[in-house]
């Protein structure tokens, strides 16, 4: 299920990263720079992570952290990627590594409003125009008082 | 209710065409096939499915509104789809009910705190039956169709009193 | 040039004369736009819409297709109509609570979510969870299953222009719902499986129920088996319709029966055990074909091994508390826990970032549905359209999770 940590490493490096490595409950994650993240995932994905389990965004109050979550299913092993934006910064699009990331991206990047780059189809997906990036911390949800008075 | 109970046995029966109409609309209440969110499965599938059978009261399911009286809204309606709860009210002809079914459609349901969920479809179109519950069980649905029937039955008698009012 | 009508019909679209005229400013009195008919060169192709209120549509799904004839040519996926904020809302809830929302998600099957959520949480909170409890996850997640599955098959046979499975689908259904509210007390909002356990125990004479029901579906397998399935139309309409290869679906992520029809045998229940399934017997079902009819009978042979496993878990379910000692409110040290389970739609995974305080700090909901919608848009060019329905429907989507 874990990989070994410093394999992984060393694919990252490879790839033209200087990687974190946090090996925590969750398995190993490995904290790089936003701009290497298509390179990084090229590179995971011929050493066999061919699988995308899930990609999210989250707001952790100072900048907005994207996680991909990365399968091989030949060795059965599992590695988390996770890279870090300004909250006005541009989302690199990785479609072209993972076709499965395609909406998933559209979705994060409209749900914490950020710019959505080299994405074939860079439309709005959930949302109608107008609405803020509700999954922000500073986008609020509606108060007791004003769901009482409806 | 049979039509000889009112006339009796081979006799005539005078009625207002208003009423006989009224009579016949309350009876056979076709709903637009138009399921939002969960409810749907409750409102619409299990209501219409055999143990439950929607269709022994008449009500049946119509998969354009063009051909409907009522409009069950079951499910969340967000801003997204307001838009088309509307424009779909407004292609069904008159006369038309709606009928908002659970939680969500009656107040926002347990998503009234998201900012994209709309309170309340009756923000959007005006609603007649609002049935609560979270999903309401099919029973439900059929009581407050029952209850939409008494509501159009009272309109009817509204109607021809406040009509005899003004011959007055 | 002369026309005789009889020999010389233009092919439509065809310019008889000049057309490079000057159109007058001013119309003739009732006229409101010149009379051009339809620009072939601009619209060749038809843009149809369906949805999101579309009878063949499950849901709020709608489909922006681009149609030359009955054939299409491209299409997009447009969603969002039931996007209600399920991740946004657990950030302000307790732990106990967020199961409520989950069940709304996925609102077909929606203990598989409360069950991932609550094994997000146990890994966060490190509990350990009674025997029993296990056991009766196990139970009722696969009492979930086949009322899921049922719920595929009928509705996907209407796609097929069947109608008969459909009643007999709503049927067993039923009965399902009955056990389910025996149990937990809802018919589909259960909010059942709480961390540390479940929140009830058994109720007396289920069992017997259970086994009434599993003796009954038994016998009707092969019957819902023979309606659709057995039809020479349905065959005819499914066989080599919406090949998913291999490589397809593991380039959009497919999980559950969808990726199990590809080739790929993936299953958590036997890859990463969870709840009882270690303890009990079952084959994981695997079609190598990846068309429509494969997922149809990889979901029937899933229903069969159901009744396989709901038998075990009766004859095995442990005796003891049915959940752990757990605080009221729970608080969870900081840090992350991504677990999944094998819903019916798939990989369905909760990822937990908690920083020690009553609510989750972010809570990722891994939808199947979602990743799976994608295929559709990309398997439309070159389908039929009446095909893309059913291609959409054998997916099994549920708006709800795909939303969220």
């Amino acid at each position: 299920m874990q990989p070994d940590a410093t394999r992984i490493a060393n694919i990252v490096t490879a790839a033209g990263a200087q990687p974190e490595v946090e090996t925590t409950s969750l398995g190993v994650l490995m904290r790089i720079p936003a701009d290497s993240v298509h390179d990084v995932l090229n590179a995971l994905k011929a050493e066999g992570f061919g699988f995308l389990v899930d990609l999210f965004g989250t707001d952790t109050g100072e900048q907005i952290e994207m996680t991909y979550h990365l399968r091989d299913f030949g060795r059965d092993e599992e590695v988390y990627v996770r890279s870090s934006l300004p909250y006005d910064g541009a989302l690199r699009s990785v479609w072209d590594v993972y076709p499965a990331a395609a909406f998933p991206e559209r979705e994060a990047a409209e749900l914490l409003g950020m710019r959505l780059d080299c994405h074939p189809n860079p439309r709005r997906l959930v949302t109608t125009e107008g609405c803020p990036p509700y999954l922000r911390k500073e986008v609020p949800v509606r108060g007791a008082e004003e769901v009482r008075l409806r | 209710m049979a039509i000889d109970k009112l006339t009796g046995e081979n006799s005539i029966l005078f009625i207002r065409s208003e009423q006989l109409f009224d009579w016949a609309r309350r009876n056979s209440l076709w709903y637009m096939a138009f399921g939002i969110a969960c409810c749907a499965i409750e409102g619409l599938m299990h209501a219409s499915g055999p143990r439950f059978d929607f269709d022994r009261m008449g009500v049946f399911f119509r998969a354009s509104p063009r051909q409907a009286d009522v409009m069950i809204v079951a499910g969340t309606v967000n801003k997204k789809m307001a838009e088309t709860v509307k424009r779909l009210y407004d292609q069904m002809p008159e006369p038309k009910w709606v009928v908002a079914m659970g939680a969500c459609a009656c107040t926002g349901g347990p998503f009234r705190e998201y900012g994209n969920v709309i309170m309340g479809v009756d923000k959007v179109v005006p609603v007649d039956v609002y049935v609560p519950g979270c999903p309401p069980r099919p029973e439900s649905v059929q009581y407050g169709f029952m209850q939409l029937q008494k509501k159009i039955d009272a309109q009817t008698e509204e109607r021809l009193a406040a009509r005899r009012n003004a011959n007055r | 040039m002369t026309i005789d009508p009889r020999t010389d019909v233009p092919p439509a679209g065809e310019m008889l004369g000049d057309t490079h005229c000057p159109v007058p400013d001013t119309l003739p009195v009732g006229l409101d736009h010149v009379p051009t008919g339809v620009d072939r060169e601009q619209a060749e192709h038809l843009i149809v819409n369906f949805g999101p209120q579309h009878p063949s549509m499950h849901g709020v799904l709608r489909i922006l297709g681009e149609l030359d004839g009955e054939e299409m040519i491209s299409g997009e996926v447009n969603i969002g109509y039931l996007h209600r904020g399920i991740e946004k809302l657990a950030e302000s809830r307790r732990y106990d609570q967020v199961g409520t929302l989950l069940d709304r998600g996925d609102y077909i099957a929606g203990i598989h979510g409360e069950l991932a959520f609550a094994m997000a949480t146990e890994q966060l909170a490190e509990i350990e969870v009674p025997e029993r409890a296990l056991w009766i996850r196990t139970l009722v997640g696969e009492i979930t299953r086949i009322s899921s599955h049922l719920l595929w098959y009928g509705p996907m046979g209407l796609d097929a222009g069947a109608m008969g499975q459909f009643l007999y689908a709503v049927r067993d259904r039923e009965m399902l719902l009955d056990i389910l509210e025996a149990i937990t007390g809802a018919r589909m909002m259960f909010n059942y499986i709480r961390p540390g356990g479940v929140l009830r125990d058994l109720p007396a004479g289920i069992e017997r129920k259970i086994l009434e029901f599993l003796d009954h579906f038994e016998k009707m397998l092969p019957e819902h088996d023979d309606l659709l399935g057995g039809n020479e139309i349905f065959q005819l309409r499914t066989k080599g319709v919406g090949v998913i290869d291999r490589d397809k679906a593991l380039a959009y992520s497919l999980t559950g029966a969808n990726l199990r029809a590809s080739g790929v045998s993936w299953d958590l229940r036997k890859d990463r055990p969870y709840a009882a399934y270690d303890k009990v017997e079952f084959d994981v079902p695997i079609s190598n074909e990846g068309d429509i009819y494969s997922r149809y009978l990889v979901r029937m042979e899933e229903m069969r091994q159901s009744v396989r496993i709901i038998r075990q878990v009766l004859d095995g379910m442990p005796e003891g508390p049915h959940t752990a000692k757990v605080a009221k409110v729970l608080r969870p040290p900081a840090g992350e826990a991504y677990a999944a389970v094998e819903a019916p739609r798939g990989e369905w995974g909760i990822h937990i970032i908690s920083n020690g305080s009553d609510n989750p700090a972010r809570m990722r909901y891994r939808p199947p549905a979602f990743y799976a919608l994608q295929v559709v848009e990309d398997l439309i060019p070159g389908t039929l359209l009446a095909d893309m329905i059913v291609v959409a429907g054998s997916m099994d989507i549920v708006l709800g999770e795909i939303d969220r």
